[in-house]
């Protein structure tokens, strides 16, 4: 999210599958968008059959790679050198867009000469504080920006960048319009990527050059006023340790070819689950407020509500309004309690005063910190990263609370784990009190889910829940009665917020279910004083005199009655009239950009929004993502704040220039432009860098348990990937306990090549057993060609495909697979490697190789 | 329209799954990938599956063909045995046989069926282009033949109303001849006009052999029972010699369809039958056949011969169900 | 009604199984076993009793007409999901003594599973392998048509639910004329061994559910030339007439003498 968030301001999918038919080529990369995404995949196919080019580059010869025009296979990890070097080819071939990069990107801005790019120090910017590790990021900041500024402009990264952390006033640079000055950012991006040539990529990512070229040929020509591509990313990049990076190579590349907010252009992040969008859009994440607001830290930034403001509102763009949005936030929270005497309420938030992320408070419950955990929806004891090491976790609890429709491995590990049957944990010695609560599944309660593209759509219960089993909705309501209760009992000040907490919905039916549209108009916003619905974020105040749960989501329910996440009626081919998308039911955003500066669309074939002269607004076949009588040619005065403050020319309206940032000044932690690290286990030195082998910012959590391999590592010379299959969803908790989907793929099994078969005498379909520096499992062998050897720096690489799905219960079982993967974080949104880790790998079962695993690992403690 | 479906997954459905799952954990892959799905000997096919199911009839089925032969052609043993105005005893036993196989082979067809209590259903319509549909009503018609052929025949022995009886044995025993012979015959047809590569491959063949079969057996039968007349010789003479021409026949049929016929379980039981059927039971009446005891033995190498052909035929069918390869070159007309 | 059909495209299948799913969901079809067979990612093999929609995982030492594969050596992967022909002349339907399987008013070959009682004569009488009998149940079982969503006006379950639309539903004539486009249309993009897989010029007659595939029908264990079994009943029942003429002459020369 971060890596499109900083570029183009908001963190989400630019646009939508269906939208893929116009594209002329789509990239799909990081992501095996048939196996995972097979009804959105639907549109590509389509596309294809029109005659786009459709290009998969992934490490493995996957469902999408049979259907797609070009399979490139890729080293697992090697992808921002790929990436890089598609930036170099754009730059070197002169296939950008030109008047779309100078008008609406950044690559025209001028850096200061303070600033030290990795080329200059050997693989970290300037800024960089080893003893920290981490950057002070104020040399990355444009020329012209006053210096006090620049000290505000540290920030801690996280879920919620946008580059709103800009109390820096982005808005005064200076530029170089024909991006010949050696610190334009357009300059420093050709310099940063000037090593990443086809020759690099084919020595480190194993594809030969005549590939990449071909590639790259294909890609990069669909740009321009006529033609548009689109790149598609899932996991296969998040789940890096140089992830954001890896999604800013791709940002970069569609500001330089001129396709965003352009019909079949974008960036189609492909979010994993069924509803992830909805739970990073009102969240569940420690960083992040509802709406992307961030968490206020621990410190001067939170000490009053309007130091927060400060902080986190801009004076130019669209988050100058971030002050309305947390107000009505607090007001929709606390009610009447909230009152501009005490900053709305604003103290009884919770501080963020250290790493609260899932990473982060598993080690802290691991080191007996933690009492208690409700486990909602979710399965650790599978699907967390060195999954045995979190199933420990679990038992150094006091309580355990599992919501779940069935039993998971999460809820049943005190007595049936890896841990408890080898003995290493003995069910009697556990403490933790466990609680399975029965949940209800999707079709036993209201509510809606927010799909990859931000559409928001309502679904309406059909049967009530079996026996005990309960919506979150219930649980949370009836829990939070309970706490509140409490807390009346209980007036000190910390319960303080509790008592505040607006908890007032009408209770219905025979099961008490707190009512859910309630809640979904709670979240689109009220004019306190007369309780009318507000029809969008516009009308927000910061007063006191608007509340609104989630201000992007605004609008969804802008009158009684009328709840558009339950219209079920498309009117036109982005689907209006078919559910809510946010921002205002836009479905492609920057939209602006598909129209030239003038206004004037771009071509007849690729229109999607234009000025209209005679009605004096923006209009076309989308809602504009602009404001709408905003003129095309509108300059704005010297002293213009907010959205006036922004030119009629740019398209990028949460930026405080306005601008779409090929160059990030503010808020990542781990640079402006992306480098190429090696994950943080390789089978190679770093070629770019030999002295930074993997993301210096990067978070370890090197301990006993969680230990790494070197790289390379003699006793780990296989590349390991995990991934997911169609048949089974994630942790296997709805498909394993289904005979319909578990008879579909009944046992675990990993993917190796004919050569690495061969050469390790392995049979096609005998047990093997893969060992890393976390733990071993044990897997069928399905030897086929669709793993390709490759040779990298002139050395044979074999990788090794696994598929995570399986667990100790279900109707069919397996070793849990990330149990071989460890507990890291990527430096802004703190997500663990799982897509390029080293292992090793024998014949015969984890029995049969005891010895050998427990030799292993002794190395192991020892260091 | 349809049944309604068992209930949902039970507890105990779930376990048996469990239990499966984890058994299976353990057994190795039938046939394995290596990316390339054609079969293990580099011929065009997915993975060298079967593509043809194989039959799913169990013991009864052999036996059935192997009683219904005997019946069959003993009912018209009675009838040209009447007619030559053989010995009353001799006609009457043959009759008796008839019955008896008329008993026994619709038991052993109904404990065949997936839905035992269902039988009655073979009734529901009449299909000539349905071996099995005319099998059942052969087998009905039969039965009724032999039931009015005996019941004839034991009262026109004790005296009763020879005026209706005679002319009721002669229709009884006539039809039970012709319905007799379709009984001992339509089983290969049965098998032969089937998807199965080795049976339709011989087709032609299937009915005559069951047939010969049939005659051996039945004469056997009355050997055993000692009816030792030149009559009994001169048919077991005659099957084991066609039997013997059957065997040698088979043995050259060179075709990949007729492999069942010549490896394997089936290849080896129908060997074994076909000798003793052929010549064993040729060569022992030949220089023991005037002897009782030859008679007796040769007639029980053609019995037990027999019967084991019939489970041959069956389980050569199953292995050819499981050969895509031979159905593939079938049709390809290699 | 008019003759519907389907048209199984293995060139728009992804191979994601929404189809085997959405039948057996639909008509509540038992699970078939939890086996790993190891053979690419089909690990349910073959259809069957309880198997009414199967999805085949060619991988082939070739390349899929234009694809670009940097690959060492040539290689496809291709999807196809198989299911009941619907034969316009079934072997099913000729065999079957209890009049159970029937052709409905749709063209389809329907079982009604109130009438068999599992005989088991349709199975070895299937020319391509698809009918069968559940052990536990006794019953043969195969493809409906979804004849009960068909009546009700719906498209059959698995077209339904399929993603890409590689299983089209629809007039069977119109689908026909389609599938033959598509060829066409796919051999001139480069897929040189496209092929419609349609019997039409053998016994079966043709078939309502046909197949757009790449490639020899056996590499699909699609039988390249099925017969209905009942081509063979004259030459069957002409040698049983023959022999139980000659067998009649036997017993008469045995007991005239």
């Amino acid at each position: 999210m971060p890596g499109l968030g900083t570029t183009y301001g908001r963190g989400g999918a630019t646009t939508s599958p269906k939208d893929l038919l116009n594209s002329d080529a789509i990239l799909i990369m990081g992501s095996n968008m048939a196996e995972n995404h097979p009804v959105g995949f639907q549109w590509v196919m389509e596309a294809k059959e029109k005659g786009a080019q459709v290009l998969h580059v992934d490490p493995r010869f996957s469902r999408t790679s049979a259907v797609a025009n070009i399979w490139v296979p890729l080293r697992a990890g090697s992808d921002i050198l790929f990436l890089g070097a598609l930036i170099h080819y754009v730059l070197e071939n002169e296939l950008f867009f030109r008047e779309y990069v100078l008008h609406y990107t950044n690559a025209s801005v001028i850096i200061p000469e303070d600033f030290k790019d990795t080329e200059d120090l050997e693989g970290v910017f300037s800024g960089w504080n080893a003893e920290k590790k981490k950057y002070d990021p104020k040399t990355w900041l444009y020329e012209g920006v006053e210096s006090e500024d620049k000290d505000k402009s540290a920030s801690d990264g996280g879920h919620g960048q946008h580059g709103a952390d800009a109390s820096p006033d982005l808005n005064r640079y200076r530029q170089d319009l024909t991006l010949q000055h050696p610190r334009c950012v357009f300059q420093l991006l050709k310099k940063h990527f000037a090593r990443y040539t086809p020759e690099m990529v084919e020595e480190y990512c194993g594809i030969s050059k005549a590939a990449f070229l071909n590639a790259a040929k294909t890609y990069c020509t669909a740009s321009g006023p006529e033609k548009t591509g689109a790149i598609c990313y899932a996991l296969g990049w998040t789940q890096h340790s140089s992830g954001v990076q890896m999604i800013r190579c791709a940002a970069i590349l569609q500001l330089l070819l001129g396709n965003m907010g352009r019909p079949g252009g974008g960036i189609m992040a492909l979010r994993g689950h069924a509803s992830i969008q909805g739970s990073t859009d009102v969240p569940t994440l420690f960083d992040i407020l509802p709406g992307y607001l961030s968490m206020p830290k621990f410190g001067e930034e939170s000490k009053t509500l309007s130091n927060y403001i400060a902080k986190y509102g801009a004076r130019t763009g669209w988050w100058y309004n971030f002050d309305k949005y947390i107000v009505s936030f607090l007001k929709a929270y606390y009610g009447e309690a909230a009152t501009p005497e005490n900053e709305f309420g604003f103290n009884w938030l919770p501080r963020v005063t250290g790493d609260h992320s899932h990473q982060g408070y598993w080690l802290e419950m691991l080191d007996g910190k933690m009492d208690g955990l409700f486990v909602m929806g979710q399965n650790p004891a599978v699907a967390g990263p060195n999954s045995g090491m979190e199933r420990r976790g679990l038992s150094k609890l006091k309580w355990l609370v599992v919501r779940e429709m069935v039993e998971t491995e999460t809820a049943s590990f005190w007595y049936e784990s890896p841990e408890v049957k080898r003995g290493e944990l003995r069910t009697e010695e556990i403490q933790t009190e466990v609680f399975l609560m029965p949940a209800a599944g999707h079709a036993e309660k209201d509510g809606t889910f927010t799909n990859t593209q931000r559409l928001l759509q309502w679904r309406e219960k059909a049967v009530d829940p079996p026996g005990d089993s309960r919506s979150e909705n219930h649980f949370v309501y009836h829990l939070g009665v309970l706490l509140k209760e409490k807390a009346r009992r209980d007036p000190r000040p910390r319960n303080a917020g509790l008592l505040a907490l607006t908890w007032d919905y009408t209770i219905e039916g025979n099961h008490k279910e707190p009512a859910a549209e309630e809640i979904l108009q709670e979240i689109n916003g009220y004019t306190v004083a007369t309780r009318e619905l507000v029809p969008g974020f516009t009308a927000l105040k910061a007063d006191g005199s608007t509340a609104c749960g989630c201000w992007i989501y605004s609008g969804v329910f802008p009158k009684p009655g009328q709840n558009r996440a339950n219209e079920r009626s498309s009117k036109d081919f982005h689907g209006h009239g078919w559910g809510f998308a946010w921002p205002s039911d836009r479905r492609v955003i920057y939209n602006r950009a598909s129209a030239r500066p003038d206004g004037k669309p771009w071509s007849e074939r690729k229109k999607l929004v234009w000025w209209d002269e005679s009605s004096k607004k923006w209009t076309g076949n989308d809602v504009p993502d602009f404001t709408a009588t905003k003129p095309p040619d509108y300059n704005p005065p010297a002293d213009a704040v907010g959205d006036a403050a922004l030119a009629g020319d740019k398209p990028f309206i949460l930026h405080a220039d306005g601008f779409g940032w090929i160059w990030v000044p503010v808020g990542l932690n781990d640079g402006p432009l992306p480098s190429h690290y090696e994950p943080l286990e390789s089978p190679v030195r770093n070629p770019i860098y030999p002295k930074r082998q993997s993301n210096p910012v990067a978070n370890l959590e090197t301990r006993a348990g969680n230990q790494y391999a070197t790289s390379p590592d003699g006793r780990f010379p296989f590349v390991l990937t995990t991934y997911r299959l169609t048949e089974h969803h994630t942790a296997g908790g709805m498909s394993r306990t289904l005979s319909h989907l578990a008879e579909l793929q009944p046992e675990i099994f990993c993917e190796i090549s004919l050569e690495m078969a061969r050469e390790l005498s392995i049979t096609p379909g005998q047990w093997v057993t893969i060992v890393t520096a976390r733990g071993a499992i044990e897997a069928h062998a399905l030897v086929t060609p669709r793993i390709k050897t490759l040779t990298i720096a002139g050395k044979t690489v074999y990788q090794v495909g696994l598929p995570y799905h399986w667990g100790y219960n279900g109707l069919v079982k397996g070793d849990v697979a990330n149990d071989l993967v460890a507990i890291s974080e990527e430096p802004n949104v703190r997500i663990m490697e799982t897509k390029g880790l080293l292992c090793n790998l024998y014949r015969g079962r984890r029995a049969e190789n005891a010895k050998t695993i427990s030799e292993l690992q002794t190395g192991l403690g020892a260091r | 329209m349809t049944t309604p479906p068992k209930p949902k997954a039970s507890e105990e459905r779930l376990d048996e799954i469990r239990r499966a799952a984890a058994a299976n954990a353990n057994a190795p892959p039938a046939a394995l990938s290596s990316g390339d799905s054609r079969g293990a000997d580099g011929s065009e096919s997915y993975y060298g599956l079967p593509v043809l199911k194989p039959p799913t009839w169990t013991w009864e089925v052999p036996l059935y063909f192997f009683f219904g032969g005997i019946a069959g052609v003993s009912a018209c043993i009675a009838f040209i045995a009447h007619l030559f105005r053989a010995d009353t005893a001799l006609v009457r036993i043959c009759l008796w046989i008839g019955l008896i196989g008329a008993g026994i082979c619709p038991a052993l067809l109904i404990s065949d069926l997936g839905r035992p209590t269902r039988f009655l259903n073979m009734l529901r319509v009449f299909k000539l282009r349905s071996a099995m549909s005319l099998g059942a009503w052969i087998l009905v018609a039969f039965s009724g033949c032999m039931f009015f052929a005996v019941f004839s025949l034991e009262l026109l022995l004790r005296g009763f109303a020879p005026s209706l009886f005679t002319p009721l044995l002669w229709l009884a025993e006539g039809s039970g001849a012709v319905m007799g012979l379709l009984l001992a015959s339509y089983t290969g047809v049965l098998i032969g006009a089937t998807a199965i590569p080795v049976w339709s491959e011989n087709r032609k063949l299937l009915p005559a052999h069951f047939l010969t079969s049939g005659l051996g057996c039945s004469a056997g039968i009355l050997e055993l029972a000692g009816f030792l007349i030149p009559a009994t010789q001169f048919i077991g003479f005659a099957a084991a010699g066609i039997e013997t021409a059957i065997g040698a026949l088979l043995e050259v049929k060179k075709k990949s369809a007729d492999a069942p016929l010549h490896h394997g379980r089936s290849g080896w039981t129908l060997r074994i039958g076909g000798v003793l059927e052929g010549p064993v039971a040729l060569v022992v009446r030949i220089f023991w056949g005037s002897l009782p005891m030859g008679r007796e033995a040769a007639a029980i190498c053609f019995l037990v011969g027999a019967l084991m052909s019939r489970y041959a035929w069956i389980w050569a069918g199953r292995t050819s169900a499981h050969d895509p390869q031979s159905l593939f070159r079938l049709q390809r007309k290699e | 009604m008019g003759r519907t059909a389907f048209l199984t495209d293995a060139t728009i299948c992804i191979g994601c199984k929404a189809c085997e799913v959405a039948c057996k969901e639909w008509n509540e079809v038992p699970d078939d076993g939890m086996v790993w067979s190891g053979l690419s990612y089909d690990n349910t093999k073959a259809l069957g009793a309880s198997t009414w929609r199967h999805v085949l995982f060619l991988e082939q030492p070739q390349i899929a007409g234009p694809q670009i594969s940097d690959m060492q050596n040539p290689f496809r992967w291709v999807f196809l999901s198989d299911v009941c022909k619907h034969c316009a002349n079934a072997g099913c339907l000729e065999a079957c003594p209890t009049g159970s399987i029937v052709r409905t008013e749709v063209g389809s070959v329907y079982v009604q599973s109130d009438v068999c009682n599992g005989c088991g004569y349709c199975v070895v009488s299937c020319p391509f392998g698809v009918i069968d009998r559940r052990p536990d149940d006794g019953r043969a079982f195969k493809c409906t048509f979804c004849y009960d969503r068909q009546k009700a006006g719906l498209i059959p379950a698995c077209a339904k639910a399929c993603p890409t639309q590689s299983i089209q539903f629809g007039d069977l004539d119109e689908l026909k004329q389609r599938s033959k486009d598509r060829v066409q249309e796919l051999q001139e993009r480069g897929y040189q061994d496209a092929r419609v897989y349609d019997p039409q010029e053998t016994s079966v007659a043709g078939i309502h559910a046909f197949f757009v595939i790449l490639g020899n029908p056996e590499a699909y264990n699609l039988p390249p030339a099925p017969e209905v079994p009942t081509i063979h009943l004259k030459s069957a029942w002409t040698s049983a007439l023959i022999s139980a003429v000659i067998l009649i002459a036997i017993v008469c020369a045995a007991f005239a003498f």
